[in-house]
């Protein structure tokens, strides 16, 4: 069912009509803004605007979770990556490449080459919902992308994650225990 | 007849020599003074620039623009008109395939002439004393200057309307339609909101217009126009804005709907309409500083110094003029401080609405504001 309002706008009165008054009290409120910012901006005081690239303020909660990415380690230092190749999958962009490789361990499997394309990402942590192992995350806390050239390595000023930049864990990080193979680790450590 | 031509010229050129051996003391002096006020002016419409973006920012809470700098050196944000400059003559100078290019480059050209000629009519201090030379400080000084003024302002309106005819593009020839309705009934206006002012002072030249405000009432207010006619001031004002093209006026740019006649300009053509923009703010508030604020007269300023009541406290003359100038560079600051807030503080009106508040209020009303003041005059 359809429902219908009617609004009834108000007429303006004599004073409202003239114009003149109401622009006046227009004017109060501007002064009053552009006064009271003047007065800040003299005696160092803080204009709300925050001057991104010289101050910047810690990113609140799930913003961060939309950052650059990495890939988490273990405790032994080894990746948590299997080279399940479902984040390559599940990718949009399609700017993650992997290349996987035979280790000598429990899950014998583990990235040779993971390289992500920044200059393609879009962000979207679909590849953070597919890792299985809770291996690639987006909490790296670093947001800027600009640069000159795109095929340098980020560690160079570029656009482009492989291993090296990509495997870390972040300071004083409780390491995860979630993932399948790493609990088929923890249950052979309980057995030995 | 070729040889009388040439001897008729040859004739007049001995004139002019003489003319110049005679009067080279005048006309060195006006050269300086020109060269004075149009680097005045050009310096000033630059500082409006960053006026106009820091007021903006400042009454929208923000910090505005301040990171150009010169080694390091940001002095707020003052290098950026400078930066502004260079930006905008590094650009494409672009011209449409099908623009009438003699046309389409000359409208800029008009624009910024109009606005820059009507400032040698204008009076822009009261003397200034070097040594021994007391110098007038206007260029040109005639009894027509306040009509020539306000028909060369009007020239404006052929920058407007040829940018926007024959630069190809629909928004052009648009906003050069608006512009030319707006203009032409703004027009009207701006010469007889003066009228009362005429008609109460009846000043032989500007010059003249300004002294005569000088005077003050009961020993405090003072006899400006402001006090005498608020009505035309604010008659004047709104039409300075809509001769300006500014917000709450400026359907014909209309930054959201149309870009209006200039769409199609770039570099250093666009820079001229935007500096002419400025140029004009300047240009209205000299006129409103002049017919309504008194000039360069400062209350209880005497030429030997200042006199309140019966207390006499006497300056010497060169620092009175210097004391005159100031005042009259603060007034024209003021008002065109004032001129940018309003745009940063009204909306918008509709096309229809501006017409309308010309044809249907003010101009029957600064007309009956003539005739008001003509019959007390009469009876006073």
């Amino acid at each position: 069912m359809i429902r219908t309002k009617y609004i009834k706008i108000k007429d303006l009165n004599f004073i409202e009509k003239i114009y003149i008054i109401e622009v006046l009290k227009g004017f109060v409120i501007t002064f009053k803004h552009f006064f009271s910012n003047l007065f800040k901006m003299f005696t160092n005081k803080k204009i709300i605007t925050i001057r991104y690239p010289e101050e910047k303020i810690p990113v609140l909660g799930v913003a961060k979770l939309k950052s650059n990415h990495r890939i988490k380690l273990r405790h032994d230092g080894t990746p948590k990556c299997v080279a399940c190749m479902l984040c390559s999958t599940i990718c949009p962009a399609k700017c993650i490449y992997i290349e996987a490789e035979e280790v000598e361990s429990i899950i014998e499997k583990a990235p040779k080459i993971f390289n992500i394309d920044l200059s393609k990402c879009v962000m979207c942590g679909l590849c953070v919902e597919a890792c299985p192992e809770d291996a690639i995350s987006m909490d790296k806390g670093i947001f800027e992308g600009g640069s000159y050239n795109r095929f340098l390595n980020k560690s160079l000023g570029g656009l482009f994650y492989t291993k090296k930049e990509l495997f870390l864990n972040l300071e004083n990080e409780k390491i995860s225990e979630l993932g399948a193979s790493n609990s088929l680790i923890f249950r052979r450590e309980k057995y030995e | 007849m070729n040889e009388y031509i040439k001897e008729l010229i040859l004739k007049n050129l001995g004139e002019l020599k003489n003319y110049f051996l005679l009067n080279y003391q005048v006309i060195i002096e006006f050269i300086i003074k020109m060269f004075i006020l149009y680097f005045g002016i050009f310096s000033f419409a630059a500082l409006l620039t960053i006026l106009e973006r820091k007021i903006s920012a400042l009454i929208q809470d923000r910090v505005g623009p301040e990171k150009a700098n010169i080694w390091k050196f940001r002095l707020w944000g003052l290098f950026h008109p400078i930066a502004d400059g260079i930006k905008i003559i590094m650009k494409e100078d672009f011209i449409p395939k099908n623009a009438n290019k003699f046309m389409f480059s000359l409208a800029p050209i008009i624009t910024v002439f109009s606005s820059l000629i009507v400032f040698a009519f204008i009076p822009f201090g009261n003397y200034i004393q070097i040594l021994d030379h007391k110098i007038k400080l206007i260029l040109i000084e005639t009894d027509i200057a306040i009509f020539l003024i306000i028909a060369l302002s009007s020239l404006a309106i052929y920058g407007v309307f040829m940018g926007g005819v024959f630069s190809a593009n629909s928004w052009g020839i648009l906003g050069s339609m608006r512009a030319i309705a707006q203009l032409i009934s703004y027009e009207v206006i701006t010469l007889i909101s003066l009228l009362p002012i005429i008609l109460i002072y009846t000043p032989s030249t500007l010059h003249d217009l300004v002294e005569k405000q000088s005077d003050m009432f009961f020993g405090i207010i003072p006899n400006w126009g402001i006090i005498l006619q608020p009505f035309a001031f604010i008659f004047f004002f709104t039409a300075a804005l809509c001769e300006n093209k500014r917000i709450p006026f400026d359907v014909v740019e209309g930054e959201s709907e149309i870009i209006g006649y200039f769409t199609e300009y770039s570099s250093m053509r666009f820079g001229a309409f935007m500096f002419a923009e400025y140029i004009e703010i300047i240009f209205f508030s000299m006129l409103i500083t002049i017919f309504f604020l008194g000039g360069w007269n400062v209350p209880f300023l005497k030429d030997y110094g200042f006199k309140i009541f019966n207390f006499v406290l006497e300056i010497d003359s060169k620092i009175v003029y210097l004391l005159e100038l100031i005042s009259f560079i603060i007034k024209v600051f003021l008002v065109s401080f004032i001129i940018i807030f309003t745009r940063w503080t009204l909306p918008r009106f509709r096309f229809d609405q501006i017409l309308r508040l010309s044809w249907e209020y003010i101009l029957p009303l600064s007309i009956a504001n003539i005739i008001f003041t003509a019959i007390l005059i009469r009876i006073i």
